[in-house]
């Protein structure tokens, strides 16, 4: 287990390396500069060039970046907040980002679940249609499009919860955006749970369970829903990664002071620096999930496990 | 089985976990936000403080990208610092110089020499305002350690050795500019310069206190605390990479007594949407207008739209075979209906361009708008394009002629092009335009580098001078994408800005007019429209300056009911 693990983290470093790389090279074939390319002149340029060393070849300012951020230097930012350190940039917007993913990954799998299981013990019924047609929506529209009408109905017509990210708030004014957020989690889940239970319900330890008198909100709960649960962890990686994509559109819309909003703008205007240090987060965040993933694989089926030699019982 | 207890086991704790956290980082955002010693205040001092504070909330789609004078070079940076901070002079609402830090200014009867008196003024740490401060910015704008992407401005305003110390033949130190003693400023120019009261009035002449700048370092500017003002606001919170940030009054300002407001909350909000929503909630009192939904509002009475000083227009490339034909040009210059392309497409308030220096932009030694004096050129008018495509035919020997015509990806752009590409391909039989789509970047690296044939492209002025726009067609300069090129008119052009004229200034703004109408008879560009900006202010608030071109937004005298 252990050899099997170290494996997955030696090739998850060299996978994160050739990342870092392949973002210096297609940065380097980007038009233009991080500075204002309609004004300025080739003096200028050189002048900027030389200040923050984009004078330099592109494989050396590799080497230098990866040095520097060894020891948490990430360079600074050439526009959004010009010289400002990047660090301190990520330290101040990370934090937002992840609460809002969490909630979204809770509140997703927390209604997920819900509608699975009902729609599983009432199947055929108005209770499944629904959450088919919710898993259908969900699946099947963007989060920005829940964004939008989120804002319009709860937000603007209600005045429920408010339109933007307040840092005085941080739980209302992130209600909507976890809401818009999660209805992919949440359709994928009862997707999921709906179909694992009604298996399992049928399973043959069920129906021994229920004649042995087993009460039924016992039975569901540790019987069926344990086993059902299994295969959802296999929907986690994806899951994850369709919540960081989705962040991306969801923090522009709420002005949430996020990593994902920082990308977008850091890409119109060629901010070089965030765009390295975001895509590199999010590819560590992408790789952990993943190798979080296959670890918890090994746990479940040792014969997923490369490594050999290993005692289990 | 016992795996997949484990399993179970495992992910519970990843569901727990994932609470843990959640709950950690939903209380820890306002720790760590307390910690910055001014956030609390930022989000709730505006929304939740008594009912008597008077506080603009206005809505913004860029970050504050900076603070730092010398290094700032978009709007929202430059009007933040222009509410913050003065300089010798500000530029009031009918676009007229009027001192501001300095108290009098005597000029040398030879043009060349300026002294300024200051006046008593305090920075927001109790430190007066001298004219050691605006000596040290004025270098530091120039030095090349600075790496001031506006240092050029410097070059414009005449200031001595400006050009020598930029192109990196002189040291920053033999800027002409000296502080004689604390309230005395000599400025010397290389040549007379007729809009010099108004160049310096740019933010990237605002006074630096040298003291507080080393003493904070590559701090500088970064924080509030790393911040100083001498202007009638001051900046009170901006999280690293929040979303808003707060002004607060500056009661140090030496003009206190006419600030109305308490203060001015920006947030900073990318989708326009979301910030019309916001506008329409009561969140925000100001916010600007895109695409579809300027049409909706445009019968509004808290609809505006400000004329800005972005002149849209194309550029043939001289260099592609054909357009170096001036009746081809004249031709495509004429075929395109301009008047449609503002009240059909953009709708926000532009104008229709038939010239090349904008409307409001320079105001001459008459008194009056330079467009007022400066004559009206032909529009649009296709039976004349016709014509001359017929001779344009006859001299290149050619039926048909096929461009590309190059634009950035945005929807105006587009459109707009789109528009303009079936105008002349009907009004001009045998002209084909193939339409190439860029982002903006791209867009303008290409058109730097003469790889286009016609390009959509669009300039604004750092001056309020008609040679911010008329120095392009200048041969060496670097924003002449085309590459037309004439001597006689590089002549005029070097009389007017370094020569004799620059000191005669009638005869001078009789020679800019003479400039304009060569570049518009040889059809060196194509003007299209000025654009204007499409904006909603709640009707409880008055008083702001809307900005004049080149100058910015002012809130000093709003005031909010």
């Amino acid at each position: 287990m252990r050899n099997y693990v170290l494996k997955r983290l030696g090739l998850a470093v060299v996978t994160l390396l050739v990342i870092l790389l392949a973002l210096f090279l297609m940065l380097e074939l980007m038009p233009g500069s991080p500075f204002n390319d309609e004004k300025i002149t080739q003096a200028q340029r050189a002048v900027l060039d030389a200040k923050y060393g984009l004078d330099q070849p592109v494989f050396n300012r590799f080497v230098h970046y990866i040095k520097a951020m060894l020891s948490g230097d990430f360079g600074v930012s050439y526009v959004i907040q010009k010289n400002m350190p990047i660090s301190a940039m990520l330290e101040a917007r990370l934090p937002v980002s992840i609460q809002i993913g969490f909630q979204a990954v809770l509140l997703g799998t927390a209604i997920g679940l819900l509608l699975g299981i009902v729609a599983a013990l009432k199947h055929n019924s108005f209770a499944d249609s629904l959450t088919t047609f919710i898993s259908v929506i969900g699946v099947s529209f963007p989060s920005y499009v829940f964004a939008l009408a989120l804002s319009y109905f709860l937000g603007w017509k209600l005045k429920w919860f408010p339109l933007l990210y307040s840092s005085a708030a941080p739980f209302v004014s992130t209600v909507l955006p976890t809401i818009a957020l999660s209805m992919f989690t949440i359709a994928t889940v009862a997707r999921f749970t709906r179909s694992e239970m009604i298996e399992v319900l049928s399973s043959e330890y069920i129906r021994l369970s229920e004649s042995k008198g087993v009460g039924s909100a016992r039975l569901i709960i540790v019987h069926a829903l344990r086993n059902a649960l299994i295969p959802i962890i296999t929907v986690l990686a994806p899951l994850v990664v369709a919540l960081m994509i989705g962040s991306l559109v969801i923090e522009q819309i709420f002005a949430i002071p996020g990593i994902g909003s920082l990308l977008v703008t850091a890409i119109q205007i060629n901010d070089y620096n965030v765009i390295i240090a975001v895509s590199f987060l999010y590819s560590i965040m992408f790789i952990a999930i993943m190798l979080a993933v296959d670890i918890l694989y090994g746990v479940i089926d040792p014969r997923i496990r490369l490594a050999k030699g290993e005692k289990h019982g | 089985m016992k795996k997949v207890k484990i399993a179970i086991a495992l992910f519970s704790v990843l569901l727990l976990l994932a609470g843990c956290t959640s709950a950690k980082q939903g209380s820890g955002t306002t720790p760590a936000s307390t910690e910055s010693p001014s956030a609390p205040t930022a989000s709730a001092a505006p929304e939740e403080s008594p009912a008597a504070a008077k506080v603009l909330n206005l809505g913004k789609d860029v970050e504050l990208a900076s603070m730092d004078s010398a290094i700032a070079t978009d709007g929202l940076s430059f009007e933040v610092i222009a509410a913050t901070t003065e300089g010798l002079y500000t530029i009031d609402e009918n676009r007229v110089p009027q001192l501001a830090l300095a108290e009098k200014v005597d000029l040398s009867e030879d043009g060349l020499r300026y002294t300024f008196t200051l006046r008593d003024a305090k920075w927001s740490n109790g430190t007066p305002v001298t004219a050691k401060d605006f000596e040290f910015a004025w270098k530091r704008l120039v030095n090349p350690e600075t790496a001031s992407e506006y240092s050029f401005i410097a070059g414009v305003a005449g200031l001595k050795n400006a050009d020598a110390i930029i192109a990196g033949e002189k040291s920053f130190d033999e800027l002409g500019v000296k502080a004689v003693d604390d309230k005395t400023l000599t400025v010397e120019l290389e040549c007379p310069i007729p809009f010099f009261n108004s160049v310096i009035a740019f933010p990237s002449f605002f006074p630096v206190n040298e003291a507080f700048l080393k003493e904070k370092g590559t701090e500088y500017a970064l924080t509030p605390e790393a911040l100083l003002a001498n202007g009638p606001f001051k900046l009170k919170t901006w999280e690293v990479g929040g979303t808003t940030f707060y002004l607060e009054k500056n009661n140090d300002y030496y003009d206190a007594g006419s600030v109305k407001l308490d203060g001015l909350n920006y947030k900073i909000i990318k989708d326009t949407q979301q910030s019309v929503l916001a506008y329409e909630n009561g969140d925000i009192d100001y916010v600007a207008l895109s695409g579809e939904q300027i049409a909706s509002y445009q019968q509004s009475p808290e609809y505006h739209s400000v004329l800005t000083g972005f002149l849209w227009y194309l550029s043939p490339n001289q260099k592609v075979p054909g357009l170096e034909n001036i009746n081809l040009r004249k031709a495509i210059s004429l075929a395109y209906d301009k008047t449609a392309v503002v009240d059909e497409i953009l709708k926000d308030g532009s104008i229709v361009a038939d010239f090349v220096v904008p409307q409001f932009l320079a105001t001459g030694p008459d008194g009056k708008d330079y467009r007022e004096t400066a004559g009206s050129y032909p529009s649009n008018n296709k039976e004349e394009a016709l014509k001359y495509w017929e001779k344009a035919k006859a001299e290149l020997g050619i039926d048909a002629i096929e461009l590309e015509l190059l634009f950035e990806d945005t929807e105006s752009a587009t459109l707009v092009s789109q528009f303009i590409q079936s105008e002349i391909e009907t009004a001009l039989p045998g002209v084909t335009f193939t339409l190439k789509s860029q982002p903006k970047k791209n867009r303008v690296e290409l058109m730097y580098n003469g790889e286009y044939e016609v390009g959509l492209t669009r300039w604004g002025p750092d001056y309020n001078d008609p040679m911010t726009y008329l120095a392009m067609w200048t041969t060496d300069n670097p924003n002449n994408f085309g590459k037309w090129s004439e001597k006689a008119y590089d002549e005029l052009a070097d009389r007017v800005s370094r020569g004799d004229l620059a000191s005669k200034p009638e005869e001078r703004w009789e020679a800019l007019k003479q400039l304009e109408a060569k570049v518009l008879e040889q059809a060196v560009i194509f003007p299209v429209y000025q654009k204007g900006n499409a904006i909603l202010i709640k009707p409880e608030v008055t008083g702001v300056n809307l900005g004049s071109i080149g100058g910015s937004i002012s809130y000093k005298l709003a005031d909010k009911q």
